[in-house]
């Protein structure tokens, strides 16, 4: 007669072994060999070594292992960070390896682990103990840690960058300039002014991974990375795009993605904010007197370049118009071309500058106009002959106009004629001295050369108004 | 008095034990067994069968030992845990960062859970296929099945807690799930006077969105309201089990020859004599002494599961994404893994896969021992050769439908894709999902035909479901990418 728990007794025995030996096992590897634990003891190594003294080497002698924290209520972090970079703030461990060198620059004189903790500028998961985690570059953490190159982006959190001492951010600061030079604010706004056919980049430094196109994306998928791919290739990366590749250096990548990543709209306590930083966010209030030429190279160069020629552009498949060209000043009075900035032509890629658009001021306005005008005064236009025939004018214009500026004059290489804005800015004498003299440096070609007289003109802008169908 | 100081190990022994621990007679041991409010929840015999592994499997016990591991467990997390938006995330990163073994209770806690889940449905199984849910065990299939009801609500209040992308996401899916009927209400465009879709989503999340109010629902429901049900509910399930004639068996099985007793029974006595007879360690009717068989077999099952837990936790961690952000949808957002058969049934349609289908399931469920009044084939596999036959054809035919149901879906599309401008009640009623209850229910009609035997007719009907279960739980869990796209697998899925 067999026992009938039998079975029942090894399985018994077998699984309480397992169980054992898994509550051991999962002991060792928390209080035994944890990674901080190593660390620590290594740290207590280098102490001792370095200990000149008796009192210090009791000290050290003592070191506890234990978890260390900052914790910054202000800022709602806990980093953890300080249990295995102990030596930080110790001058002695200068020419120690990483985890325990102290922090270069003697950047935490002024500020205080105790008070800023490490991920409000190293970002990283401060909460992590050991460095896989810490780092979080792929794992399931917004915020991974920002590599040292990167790291002078969290400086414009708190600070005006150009108001550090010099070099103190430059990454920054040259990157803050590239934005600029770039004429990058053409398509993005940043703070309410700038284009619109890009998006807005106010917080894109606080954007996670996901928030990104990553399908083309190649090796690491940190937000840093896929800014500086962007920059090299867009449409590589974000197929469809429009935006120019900025052309820029590996150093000037560098320097434009480290101040991408500093673009954080976070609300960070007063008592953090350098006072520069204060008066950077109400300098907005008052700003200096507008410099047009300034003003034209953020908003205007990276599209009509320098404006005097007539440019294809490849992106948008069409020409863009010479802005600047003399020929085309001189026939636009300041009204005609303040409308245009203002108003942009909606329906091709120019956007609108307005206050209510692009964001720029009146004030803003009036000195590109007065940029754009440079030297060359407008010019008397005879008045405009009358009485033309639309039936007449559309021929002429099928024939002459309509391969560039479109048959129903939407603008195909040239500009669109039928667009509101341009019917509104543009007065029958302007139109009528464009299409006598064409305009220097565009394909735009002088009719009356080609035999236009008064009556042709005038059946041209009948049709012009009036002819095409909406 | 120092004489009682010096007895008082021995006496405060016996003011708790009532009878004692080293019985040495079967008497005493039943003594024992019943003296004991623990104990005596099991009856002093056992038949034998009943502690035959490859009958019961122990299903039923696995499912105990997991709730009573996540119970201990919860506890231990509930202490750190802090049940609000802006916390939650934190506290857990800290029980997995610092709390001592604060990780590893975290991973028992969801791999009980899993367990939980899997064992449940297991012995559901089990109870069906041995025909354990007839006469006089009707109700008990009730009580288990609002156990399997409570069983996966705990699971699902749980997956809210962590407040990551995969549980915030999870729950804004499962409540869509609950907002369903409006599929129905809005075809009839009476949603406006009656929104039972809207009213459960609101009862549910407290808001119409996730957020606090239904942080502190969901925690409410998975720490106090659901647990006290399900230990009620549990306990009746137990008492029931030991009324209604503990663990089934085929009670028309020829008895052994060496039992002692012949089927007609008139003894009463308390034990059996021990001696060098045929009949020694044999209890009447092939029954042996609870104390110690069934103890050992009981705590045989709970160390396994404990071990298998444990093993699981060691290895792998229970998942934490980024802390949840309505600004960021996850694609595809899932449903947690038992309700991703649903999901894929939501898929084709909100209210068929949401309400109607799993009513339909549970209902019939719930039917089945009222329906089926035949004692036969109670205690055996399947009820028998027949019954097994009828198992193999419908887990081919089950699995067959359903796959080719799916390909046809994922290659070609489904009305929608035929005729555009279809309405959405005509696919409301027709779909995938309805498609392959009805097959599987002209399945089961076609069985009742052929054998003139309703048992083997549910046979054939539970069986389909639990493959059309299965199929589409691994659809959804595994073949589903992006925007609910087909994939073969996860690694093809493109990056966003």
């Amino acid at each position: 007669m067999s026992d009938p728990s039998r079975a029942y007794k090894w399985i018994l025995l077998i699984s309480s072994l397992v169980t054992l030996g898994f509550l051991l096992a999962a002991a060792a590897r928390e209080n035994v060999t944890a990674e901080w634990r190593h660390v620590q003891k290594d740290y207590q190594r280098i102490l001792l070594a370095k200990a000149g003294d008796a009192t210090s080497r009791r000290v050290a002698g003592q070191f506890p292992v234990e978890i260390r924290q900052v914790t910054v209520p202000a800022l709602n972090t806990v980093d953890r960070c300080v249990s295995c970079h102990l030596g930080i703030d110790d001058p002695r461990m200068k020419d120690q390896p990483e985890p325990h060198r102290a922090h270069p620059k003697e950047l935490l004189k002024i500020h205080r682990t105790e008070k800023f903790g490490c991920t409000v500028c190293h970002q990283g998961q401060g909460a992590a103990l050991t460095f896989h985690e810490a780092k979080a570059e792929d794992y399931f953490w917004d915020y991974p840690l920002l590599p040292a190159s990167l790291t002078e982006a969290s400086c414009n959190s708190c600070h005006d960058p150009r108001a550090l001492p010099r070099g103190a951010a430059a990454k920054l600061v040259r990157g803050m300039e590239l934005f600029d030079e770039k004429g990058c604010w053409a398509c993005h706004k940043l703070d309410g002014k700038g284009g619109q056919l890009g998006p807005a980049l106010d917080n894109v430094g606080l954007k996670t991974k996901h928030q990104f196109i990553r399908a083309n994306l190649k090796g690491s998928q940190t937000v840093w990375h896929w800014l500086s791919q962007h920059f090299r290739d867009p449409m590589g990366i974000v197929p469809g795009s429009r935006m120019p590749a900025p052309a820029l250096t590996p150093v000037e990548n560098e320097a434009l993605t480290v101040y991408m990543l500093s673009l954080r709209k976070r609300s960070l306590p007063e008592e953090y904010l350098a006072p520069d930083k204060i008066e950077q966010k109400y300098a907005r209030l008052h700003p200096p007197a507008p410099n047009g030429e300034a003003l034209y190279k953020q908003y205007c160069a990276s599209c009509h370049d320098t404006g005097l020629y007539t440019r294809w552009d490849k992106n948008f498949q069409r020409f863009v118009p010479a802005i600047r060209n003399p020929s085309f000043v001189r026939t636009e009075d300041d009204e005609c071309l303040l409308a245009n900035v203002e108003e942009g032509r909606p329906g091709t890629f120019m956007p609108a500058w307005g206050p209510k658009a692009g964001g720029l001021s009146k004030p803003e306005m009036e000195a590109l106009v007065a940029y754009l005008r440079g030297a060359v005064k407008p010019a008397e236009l005879a008045a405009a002959p009358a009485g033309g025939s639309v039936e007449r004018g559309r021929t002429l214009f099928g024939r002459n106009c309509a391969g560039c500026h479109g048959a129903q004059g939407q603008g195909l290489i040239a500009p669109a004629l039928a667009n509101p804005v341009f019917q509104k800015a543009a007065t029958d004498a302007f139109i009528a001295e464009t299409i006598r003299s064409g305009r220097e440096n565009t394909p735009m070609p002088a009719f009356a050369r080609a035999g236009f007289g008064q009556a042709e003109i005038a059946d041209l802008i009948a049709h012009i108004r009036k002819g095409f169908t909406k | 008095m120092i004489e009682n100081l010096k007895a008082l190990p021995q006496n405060l022994r016996d003011s708790v034990v009532r009878y004692t621990l080293h019985p040495t007679s079967d008497r005493e041991r039943s003594q024992a067994t019943f003296h004991n409010l623990f104990l005596h929840l099991q009856s002093v015999r056992v038949h034998r069968n009943t502690l035959r592994v490859a009958y019961s499997f122990g299903l039923g016990l696995i499912t105990t030992a997991s709730f009573v591991l996540l119970t201990l467990t919860g506890i231990l997390l509930m202490v750190y845990y802090k049940p609000s938006t802006e916390l939650a995330y934190g506290s857990v990163k800290d029980i997995h960062f610092v709390v001592p073994a604060g990780r590893f209770i975290r991973n028992i806690h969801r791999w009980a859970a899993h367990l939980m889940v899997v064992a449940v449905f297991l012995h559901m199984a089990r109870v069906f296929y041995t025909g354990s849910y007839k006469k006089p065990r009707e109700f008990n299939w009730l009580v288990g099945l609002a156990l399997l009801v409570l069983t996966l609500g705990l699971s699902f209040t749980g997956y809210l807690l962590p407040w990551d992308q995969l549980a915030y996401w999870a729950i804004t899916i499962g409540a869509n799930i609950a907002n369903s009927p409006r599929e129905v209400t809005d075809a009839l465009h009476i949603t406006k006077f009656l929104d039972v879709g809207g009213f459960q989503k609101q009862l549910l999340l407290g808001a119409n969105y996730v957020g606090q109010e239904a942080l502190i629902r969901f925690y409410v429901l998975h720490v106090a309201a659901l647990p006290i049900l399900m230990a009620m509910l549990m306990g009746v399930h137990f008492w029931r089990v030991r009324k209604d004639g503990g663990l089934s068996r085929d009670e028309t099985a020829p008895r052994d020859p060496n039992d002692v007793f012949s089927p007609t029974k008139t003894y009463g006595l308390m034990a059996v004599v021990r001696g060098r007879t045929p009949a020694v360690g044999r209890g009447p009717e092939g029954t042996v002494q609870s104390w110690p068989h069934l103890l050992w077999a009981e705590m045989a099952v709970f160390m396994f599961t404990v071990a298998v837990t444990l093993a699981l936790s060691y290895f792998f961690d229970a998942p934490l994404k980024e802390m949840a952000d309505p600004a960021i949808p996850e694609n595809p957002a899932k449903a947690p893994w038992y309700f991703l058969g649903l999901q894929e049934l939501v898929s084709y349609s909100a209210f068929m896969g949401g309400v109607g289908i799993p009513t339909i399931a549970l209902i019939g469920l719930g039917l089945i021992p009222y329906l089926d009044r035949d004692p036969r084939g109670v205690g055996k596999w399947f009820g028998g050769p027949e019954g097994k036959r009828i198992f193999w054809l419908s887990t081919v035919f089950g699995l067959i439908s359903v796959v080719a149901l799916l390909a046809l879906t994922v290659n070609c599309g489904w009305l929608r894709n035929w005729i555009p401008s279809i309405p959405q009640p005509v696919i409301t009623l027709i779909n995938p999902g309805t498609v392959i209850v009805l097959l599987y229910a002209a399945w089961s009609l076609w069985i009742l035909r052929r054998t003139a035997s309703l048992r083997l007719s549910a046979v054939a009907l539970f069986t389909c479901f639990l493959a059309g279960f299965v199929v589409l739980t691994s659809m959804g869990s595994i073949f589903r990418g992006p925007n609910w796209q087909f994939y073969w697998w996860p690694s093809q899925w493109p990056v966003h």
